[in-house]
C-alpha cells in the first residue's frame, strides 16, 4: 500500500496541502530572525568610531622612547596628524607589542614608522616589523615631563589599548575579554577606561603599582567592570595609572 | 577556574583517545556506510571530543548489529525533542547572559584619595 501523505522536497513543486504551512513557517522564521537581530543589536554598546587609519598613510615620527611599563614615544618631530609633544603608545602587528625590540634599542631617541589607531582621545601607533620601523637615531631627547596627579579610586574597565583604539569593533566588554587578554599578554599596552574623566583624561595606560606590566591579578579582571585604587602619573601627554590589585572590587 | 580547566583537559583527552580508536576501528563495524569512506572521519573528531560517552554507548549498543532502519530509528525519533531542548537552551542562554550582564558604572565618579605629592 502506498503512502499518500504529502512530502516536501525542496527542488520539486510544493504539494498543495503543504503550501500554507510552508509559507507560515517561512514568514515566522524570517520574522524571528529580524526580531532576534533587532533585540541583540539594540542591547549592545556602541562600538565607537575607532579604526586603523590606513587612510592617513604611514606616519614617521621622531621622539623619545620609553619602555616602562609599556613602550611609548614622546613625539619631538610629528606629522600633520601626530602633533609634536604628543605621547603615543606603541603596539606591533597582530596581538604583539614592540617591547622585545624596543628594550634593545640603544638610544633614547628613535624614529618610528607605523599606522595610527584612533578612537576619541585614545591614540596608538601600530608598528609592523619593529626591527625595521623602530630605529635608534643619534641625538639626545628632551627630558619627559612627569607629574604626580594623586591617588585615586576609579571605576571602569581594563582594555587592551589596540583593540579599544580601533583594531576591533567592539574592542571592549566581556565578549572581548579573551582577545584583550591575549593582546595584553602579547605586549600590547593595556588602558583603563574610566566612567568619568580624571584630570581631563578619559583613559589611561594601566600598570602594576610598582610600575611593571600587569600582573595576573589585574589580567584576570580585563573586560570586567571594576573599581580599584592607584596612583595617577602624567608622563608627557599620557596618563599612567599604577594600580593596586589588592584594591580591586568587581562591580555588579 | 583551574578545576574547570583540568576537567576540560581530562574530558578532551579521553575524547581524543575515543575518537582515535572509534574512527580507525569502530565506525566501520557499526555503520556499513562508513566502510571504505575515510575522508569524512576527521570531521567527526570535534564532535566526538565533546560527546564521547554517547559515542561509546552507541558503539557498545550497535556492536554486532548491521545498519538498518531499526538501528537508525532511535536517534531519528529523538530529533524532535532534541530540537525543542536545543531551542530552549539557546534562548535561555541568550536571555540569561543579557540578564546577568554587568551595567557600565557611569554613576561612580572618580574619588581623589589624597593630594598630589
Amino acid at each position: 500500500m502506498s503512502d499518500k501523505r504529502p512530502f516536501f522536497v525542496g527542488y520539486l513543486p510544493t504539494p498543495r496541502e503543504l503550501r500554507l504551512l510552508l509559507i507560515s513557517v517561512a514568514v515566522a522564521a524570517i520574522t524571528a530572525f529580524v526580531v532576534a537581530a533587532w533585540a541583540v543589536g539594540t542591547t549592545q554598546d556602541n562600538p565607537g568610531d575607532g579604526r586603523l587609519r590606513f587612510d592617513l598613510g604611514r606616519q614617521t615620527i621622531v621622539g623619545v622612547l620609553e619602555t616602562s611599563p609599556y613602550p611609548m614615544v614622546h613625539v619631538t618631530h610629528g606629522t600633520d596628524v601626530i602633533a609634536t609633544g604628543e605621547t603615543l603608545m606603541l603596539a606591533g602587528a597582530g596581538k604583539f607589542g614592540v617591547e622585545p625590540h624596543a628594550s634593545r634599542v640603544d638610544s633614547p631617541v628613535v624614529e618610528v614608522t607605523g599606522v595610527l589607531l584612533n578612537r576619541g582621545d585614545i591614540r596608538m601607533l601600530q608598528v609592523p616589523n619593529p626591527r625595521r620601523n623602530l630605529k635608534a637615531i643619534d641625538g639626545e631627547g628632551p627630558s619627559v615631563n612627569s607629574k604626580n596627579l594623586g591617588r585615586w579610586r576609579l571605576a571602569g574597565e581594563i582594555c587592551d589599548g589596540k583593540c579599544l583604539a580601533g583594531a576591533m569593533r567592539p574592542g571592549r566588554g566581556i565578549a572581548h575579554k579573551a582577545c584583550a587578554e591575549l593582546c595584553i599578554e602579547g605586549g600590547v599596552p593595556p588602558v583603563f577606561v574610566t566612567t568619568q574623566p580624571v584630570a581631563d583624561h578619559e583613559f589611561m595606560l594601566i600598570a602594576n603599582g610598582d610600575g611593571e606590566p600587569l600582573n595576573s591579578e589585574l589580567l584576570e579582571k580585563v573586560g570586567v567592570y571594576i573599581s580599584l585604587e592607584g596612583e595617577l602619573i602624567q608622563r608627557g601627554s599620557l596618563a599612567v595609572f599604577l594600580a593596586n590589585h589588592e584594591s580591586i572590587e568587581v562591580l555588579p | 577556574m583551574n578545576l574547570v580547566i583540568l576537567f576540560v583537559q581530562v574530558w578532551g583527552g579521553i575524547g581524543a583517545v575515543v575518537a582515535l580508536v572509534f574512527l580507525i576501528f569502530g565506525i566501520s563495524r557499526i555503520d556499513e556506510d562508513a566502510r571504505g569512506a575515510l575522508s569524512f572521519r576527521p570531521l567527526l573528531i570535534p564532535g566526538i571530543l565533546i560527546i564521547w560517552p554517547l559515542v561509546i554507548w552507541r558503539w557498545w549498543q550497535l556492536t554486532g548489529t548491521t545498519t538498518t532502519s531499526v538501528t537508525r530509528s532511535a536517534p531519528r525519533e529523538s530529533h524532535a525533542i532534541v530540537a525543542v531542548v536545543l531551542a530552549v537552551i539557546v534562548s535561555a542562554t541568550l536571555f540569561t547572559t543579557e540578564a546577568i550582564r554587568q551595567e557600565w558604572p557611569s554613576h561612580l565618579a572618580p574619588i581623589r584619595l589624597d593630594q598630589a605629592q
